[in-house]
């Protein structure tokens, strides 16, 4: 959904002296006339309106973002007012649908604000892709002359490469005006490879204003002040290159604040103590239903670092398969029951027993029917399975979802990988971190799927001996 | 709450004279709260700080006293170790009271110099961040200072560069090293001793030698800071350097606003008008707006460039009444730049023996 068309429809309107319609494409006429306007008669969207008198007042043209109330939904729209002949001329283009469930910093925003905390660096560009701004110890670490490359091309500073469809992905952003990651590219004149990230810049009339990009070095090797003694041994290469003790600090200071945003944001949008304006209540439930978002993200970047370490391990229980898949879809059935998703869980009487580490399983579980019932139309149902064999039990989680291309079907569990980035949803490490667990455990984590078939997934652990 | 009271340090139980002196501690502490939520309470909204500046002020005070206290610090351990004082230097880097909250504490931050400097500083950024981008009609079109990065005058290209170059580092994160308190040579100088002062009351046993090292690590900070490598003041000679003429300024300002450069804009209406940058700077914040208007109609900006700066300006800035703004362009379009260059003409004298006249005036009666 952010990502910005060029092409979409660009409805144009004009208004007389007195603020009243004179003519209007049809976007533009039919909402205005679901507001209750029409031809002749004052504009009927108050947001458009207030635009063009003022335009009309201070003589200049002017844009807004605009979200206006269209029936149940809202729609985001781009508005350019300009004085005409007398009158305003409107133009309005955008027409993105806002669902209201969607927490006010949308999907995209979230994934750019994670890039760029996890960035080795980052750099910005106006429209023409000339940088704007670069971190300034960027250039003295990375072997390159910061200040020379401000004002300059982007591709000044990097020499940009092919992805393997043989395009650019940058330049493919560029085109539809959207984020783009994994530009590879090498810091000219240094041998180094980068790989970029940015999301665009647009003005409130829509159009293109430059990208805000991050940069990840590829090769680990930073230059380190020359060694003197002995090879010191090599400390697990932590995450992001964040030192070891960040995410246990990032757990402790957020998750605490965290918890009680969400409780209290709860609590104020069940309106425990007592009645509340309905768009405060509703606000208050963004605020919760963006602290979670915020709270798995934590999460993710936790796990990420514990199973990165080299001396990643999981103990070895002995766990009932069943039981985990079971208390999994237990912990879910309020989601599913709020997106009207059933779930079809193990019977009580089934059993499986297998080797491997009770919270560890019961997260890749909980993953996985999460998933299932975030990708399930309402009314649709998510099955789950018992299978084994001589070796491993497996479990089977089903959705009636649009299913995944095959040629999707490894990149979902790369880190950081989604299919769709328009998709609302997690941060893209859910998957990646399900299968180096499943793995971790002697087990594995696979999908099988074709587009309109729904999503199969299957988990597998050893049985226990 | 438990039953049975237990001290949280040593974890015994609290004896009941303990307890009832701290609930005479906790009656003082009360009313003095009650107090401070009164004051507060009366406080002219529009004279409060909002609390995002306030957030952005206490953010910027803290990295500037530990970007201060680092270097001293830093400085002085070396020298102190270099005289093998083992003791002072443990003492010195032991971690205790911060010295930004003794600085606090002491009121000395209450210095109306510095404080305005800083709140000016924080309205700026929180201006430029909030302002309207504008994107080119020619997508192949480079932002204004950009454009004159590739000027073939290298003077115009090289000031050009350093705003650039002085906005990144400005942007750089204090954990970096580049990071520098960017601050008028002379609160740099006062933050710098107070700094210095305060490092040295932590350490138990100070001596002559501890005095030594810090004023030597305070003395090399001070002369290794330039004030002209602050943004403002690189935007200031970038000014100076193009020079810009009467016909060009109106689309000079409208585009610095679009391309969200607000020191950019403060340091070309400074030059124009031939006033000091922070003389600009409190023209351009200030939400009533009505000496900015008479001073872009000193400059013969014409009603369209008027109406465009406010409109950005108010977009950005909620304090500001855009509505009243439309309301009243007209009347500013009206003023006769000689008139208006007549009313602004106070500003433009010496900057101390204007200060003299308003702190005459606030001293009361004559």
């Amino acid at each position: 959904m952010n990502v910005l068309d060029p092409s979409l429809p660009l409805a144009i309107g004009r208004l007389d002296g007195e603020g009243r319609l004179l003519d209007a494409e049809a976007r533009l006429f039919e909402l205005n006339m679901r507001a209750g306007g029409m031809i002749g008669a004052p504009l009927a969207v108050p947001q458009i309106a207030t635009l063009a008198r003022l335009s009309q007042r201070l003589g200049i043209a002017i844009s807004r973002n605009v979200i206006a109330a269209d029936g149940e939904d809202d729609l985001e729209l781009w508005v350019r007012a300009e004085p005409d002949q007398g009158g305003v001329r409107l133009e309005v283009s955008g027409w993105r649908l806002r669902p209201g469930w969607r927490t006010p910093a949308s999907e995209p925003e979230r994934d750019g604000d994670f890039f760029r905390s996890a960035a080795d660096w980052l750099w910005e560009t106006d429209a023409s892709l000339r940088i704007t701004f670069l971190s300034i110890e960027a250039g003295a670490r990375y072997g390159f002359d910061s200040s020379a490359m401000l004002g300059q091309p982007l591709t000044r500073l990097f020499r940009l490469e092919q992805d393997e469809a043989g395009e650019l992905p940058i330049l493919t952003a560029v085109a539809a005006q959207g984020r783009f990651d994994g530009q590879k590219a090498e810091l000219r004149g240094t041998g180094r490879m980068v790989r970029l990230a940015a999301t665009p810049r647009t003005d409130p009339g829509g159009r293109f204003a430059g990208f805000v990009g991050a940069a990840h070095m590829l090769d680990q090797a930073v230059p380190a002040a020359p060694k003197v003694d002995a090879p010191v041994p090599a400390a697990a290469v932590p995450f992001g290159g964040f030192p070891d003790s960040f995410s246990q600090r990032l757990d402790r200071a957020l998750r605490g604040p965290l918890g009680k945003i969400i409780a209290n944001a709860d609590s104020i949008s069940a309106q425990t103590e007592g009645p509340l304006k309905p768009d405060y209540a509703e606000y208050a439930s963004d605020i919760a239903n963006a602290g979670r978002h915020l709270l798995g993200l934590v999460d993710d970047l936790v796990d990420l670092q514990a199973i990165e370490r080299d001396d990643f391990d999981t103990a070895s229980e002995e766990i009932d398969l069943a039981d985990v898949a079971r208390r999994a879809a237990g912990l879910l059935a309020v989601r599913a029951a709020q997106a009207e998703v059933r779930i079809d869980r193990p019977a009580m009487d089934e059993s499986i027993p297998v080797q491997g580490e009770f919270r560890r399983a019961l997260q890749v579980l909980v993953n996985l029917i999460g998933n299932a019932v975030r990708y399930s139309p309402p009314g649709a149902m998510v099955w789950i399975r018992l299978e084994r064999d001589e070796a491993r039990g497996h479990v089977i989680v089903a959705d009636q979802g649009k299913g995944i291309a095959h040629a999707d079907q490894d990149k979902i569990f790369e880190k950081f990988g989604r299919v769709d980035p328009a998709e609302p949803g997690g941060s893209g490490l859910g998957l990646y971190i399900a299968r180096r667990l499943a793995r971790a455990m002697g087990g594995d984590l696979v999908v099988d799927s074709a587009p309109g078939q729904g999503a199969r997934f299957v988990f597998s652990l050893p049985i226990k001996q | 709450m438990s039953d049975n009271p237990v001290g949280m340090r040593d974890g015994l139980a609290v004896s009941a004279r303990e307890l009832l002196a701290r609930a005479a501690a906790a009656e003082l502490r009360a009313y003095k709260g009650l107090m401070v939520a009164v004051e507060d309470f009366f406080l002219p909204e529009e004279a409060r700080l909002d609390e995002h500046s306030r957030a952005g002020l206490a953010a910027l005070l803290r990295s500037l006293v530990e970007t201060v206290e680092g270097e001293i610090r830093e400085h002085a351990v070396r020298l102190l170790t270099g005289h093998g004082e083992s003791v002072l230097v443990g003492a010195l880097i032991e971690p205790g009271t911060s010295v930004l909250t003794r600085l606090w504490n002491s009121g000395l931050l209450r210095d109306g110099d510095l404080m305005e400097e800083l709140i000016a500083r924080v309205r700026q950024e929180m201006l430029g961040a909030a302002l309207p981008m504008s994107a080119p009609d020619d997508p192949e079109r480079p932002s204004l200072i950009n454009r004159f990065v590739q000027h073939p005058d290298r003077v115009v290209a090289a000031s050009a560069m350093a705003v650039l170059i002085a906005e990144s580092r400005r942007r750089t994160s204090p954990d970096t090293g580049q990071y520098q308190t960017e601050l008028p040579a002379e609160l740099h100088h006062r933050l710098v001793w107070w700094t210095a002062a305060a490092l040295r009351e932590r350490v138990e046993g100070a001596n002559e030698t501890l005095d030594q090292a810090l004023c030597d690590a305070a003395q090399r900070s001070l002369s290794a800071y330039d004030e002209g490598d602050r943004l403002e003041a690189a935007a200031m000679r970038f000014a100076a350097a193009i020079d810009a003429q009467p016909r060009e300024l109106a689309g000079m300002f409208v585009e610095s606003l679009g391309d969200r450069r607000i020191v950019l804009f403060i340091a070309l209406l400074g030059h124009a008008l031939g006033v000091p940058y922070a003389l600009a700077r409190d023209l351009v914040l200030d939400p009533a707006g009505e000496r900015l208007w008479l001073a872009l109609r000193a400059l013969e900006i014409g009603r369209e460039g008027v109406a465009q700066i406010g409109y950005a300006l108010s977009e950005a800035d909620p304090r500001r009444d855009l509505e009243k703004f439309a309301d009243t362009l007209d009347t500013i379009a009206a003023i006769l730049p000689v008139e208006a260059r007549a009313a602004l003409a106070p500003l433009k004298l010496d900057p101390d023996y204007r200060a003299a006249l308003i702190a005459l005036q606030r001293g009361g009666a004559k």
